[in-house]
């Protein structure tokens, strides 16, 4: 395995009263995708948000254990958390581009963290996000144009041009393609494969497939225990645990 | 093993495996009788053999079709997607079994005008491999790799009986000249019996795969038993 980007030690996770995650120990590995399967309610959603902290914000919500971040634990009390998400970028399952134009969808976030001003310093900002997220050549000529004006799966390329404006290291997709069809899919399982060159990528999704097809490694929970975390096709032929077996061959019970 | 959730699934998956039993039955039977007919030059068996490897053809075609069918379908996973892999492999080598078997009845009915008589230990040959792929039939039908491991170690006995009978009929062949269009058949009967314990072998490495996940093949005896003890965990 590749150096560590996030460690986690013995993450436990309470919403209320009720336990979600029952101490979780993995590492995430520097450009790397990283997927996480299991069925609804498993806590991999919840493992992900606790990523970049956005848990913080449900009432109730309480975690014990470690999360570092190249080595940094980002629960410790003087981490900023709006830094820390200009670090760990998130990309949602219904794309939901800012009703504004398609360049202020990218321009905003560099211009409110200074990393641009106005001008040829944010247009080329803009277009190089815009180009990574492999969408410049269909939006170029209508810049000035509303971000929703645009189909599904641009959009969500949009959305993650706006992640990656801000020149994250790691980016979160709670399943980025569900809301997409196959042809929008491939283009943005396509771009992550990109991506993966120069950020972390960990990835919720409920398509086994889609999992098989695009992550290096793979980690399938279940009723908020990490059951089995392994090479991606080392976990599709050969899994290691019967309850992997079982959900990976669709013997759900 | 719980079912899955679509039984269509199960039921799939449990056809093609009695297709590839039904496949490996007609094989069993065509290795007894296509040994049958040379030493007992019987002519009807032989041709009646000959016509029985078509049955065994069509049911490649068959099983073929119906993991193309769930590879499309179902695009199976884990030990689903071993089975369906290894299956492919274990139907290739049967319809292999089924043509060796079929060339020894062809290799008698073309040796009518000259039909061996001295058959060495053809016979006890032929015992022996049908015994191999009988075992290897009952451990793809059960998923026992120890039985597997028993099919792979006793395959060199085989080639060692082989050797033994090629060296036999070479001596004949070079005592009285006349022996040697006869000991040239025996040989090549032996050598096709040689060749399906073979197959018989590489049919119980794929059981291995199936049921454990470990490619064993080309990799010494003693160095699988190892790979299959170590993940007792």
């Amino acid at each position: 395995m590749k150096t560590p980007k996030i460690s986690i030690h013995d993450l436990k996770l309470w919403y209320g009263e009720s336990e979600a995650l029952h101490g979780i120990d993995v590492e995430f590995a520097e450009n790397q995708v990283t997927a996480l399967i299991g069925p609804s309610g498993c806590g991999k959603s919840t493992l992900l948000r606790c990523l970049n902290r956005m848990n913080d914000r449900i009432s109730g919500c309480r975690i014990e254990g470690e999360i570092l971040l190249d080595g940094d634990d980002i629960y410790a009390p003087e981490v900023d958390v709006v830094q820390l998400r200009t670090h760990v970028g998130m990309v949602f399952q219904k794309p939901n581009p800012f009703p504004k134009s398609i360049y202020e969808n990218v321009a905003y976030a560099p211009r409110i963290h200074g990393l641009a001003d106005k001008g040829s310093d944010m247009d080329e900002v803009v277009e190089t996000a815009l180009r990574r997220a492999s969408i410049w050549n269909e939006v170029k000529d209508k810049l000035n144009t509303p971000g929703t004006s645009l189909s599904g799966g641009q959009q969500q390329r949009l959305c993650i041009a706006r992640t990656i404006a801000v020149k994250p290291n790691v980016i979160l997709m709670d399943e980025p393609c569900s809301a997409l069809d196959p042809i929008a899919t491939a283009k943005i399982e396509e771009l992550i494969d990109e991506l993966k060159g120069e950020f972390t990528i960990i990835m919720v999704t409920h398509s086994m497939q889609q999992a098989a097809r695009i992550s290096d490694q793979t980690a399938f929970f279940y009723m908020g225990d990490l059951i089995e975390f392994g090479e991606t096709g080392k976990i599709f032929t050969q899994p290691a645990k019967q309850q992997t077996e079982d959900y990976i061959t669709g013997r759900f019970g | 093993m719980p079912q899955h959730t679509i039984k269509r699934f199960d039921e799939e998956l449990d056809k093609l495996k009695e297709l590839v039993l039904a496949m490996g039955g007609l094989v069993e039977r065509a290795i007894g009788n296509a040994v049958q007919s040379m030493l007992e030059q019987d002519e009807a068996l032989a041709k009646a053999t000959i016509e029985q490897d078509k049955e065994i053809n069509a049911l490649e075609i068959e099983c073929d079709e119906m993991t193309r069918d769930i590879l499309v379908r179902r695009q199976p996973a884990a030990g689903d997607l071993r089975f369906i892999l290894g299956i492919i492999k274990v139907v290739t080598d049967l319809e292999r079994m089924g043509d060796l078997a079929a060339g020894i009845s062809k290799a008698m009915l073309n040796a009518q005008s000259n039909p061996p008589k001295n058959f060495s230990n053809l016979d006890i040959m032929g015992e022996k491999v049908q015994k191999q792929v009988k075992r290897t039939l009952n451990a793809l039908s059960r998923g026992d790799t120890d039985l597997s491991m028993k099919v792979i170690g006793k395959d060199q006995g085989i080639d060692k009986l082989y050797k033994r009978m090629y060296r036999e009929m070479l001596t004949y062949m070079l005592e009285d000249p006349r022996e040697i269009s006869s000991s040239i058949i025996v040989s090549n009967v032996a050598k096709n019996l040689e060749r399906i314990s073979d197959h018989a072998t590489n049919i119980s490495e794929m059981v291995v795969y199936i049921a454990r996940g470990h490619d064993i093949r080309h990799v010494e005896h003693e160095a699988a038993e190892k790979m299959l003890s170590g993940d007792d965990s």
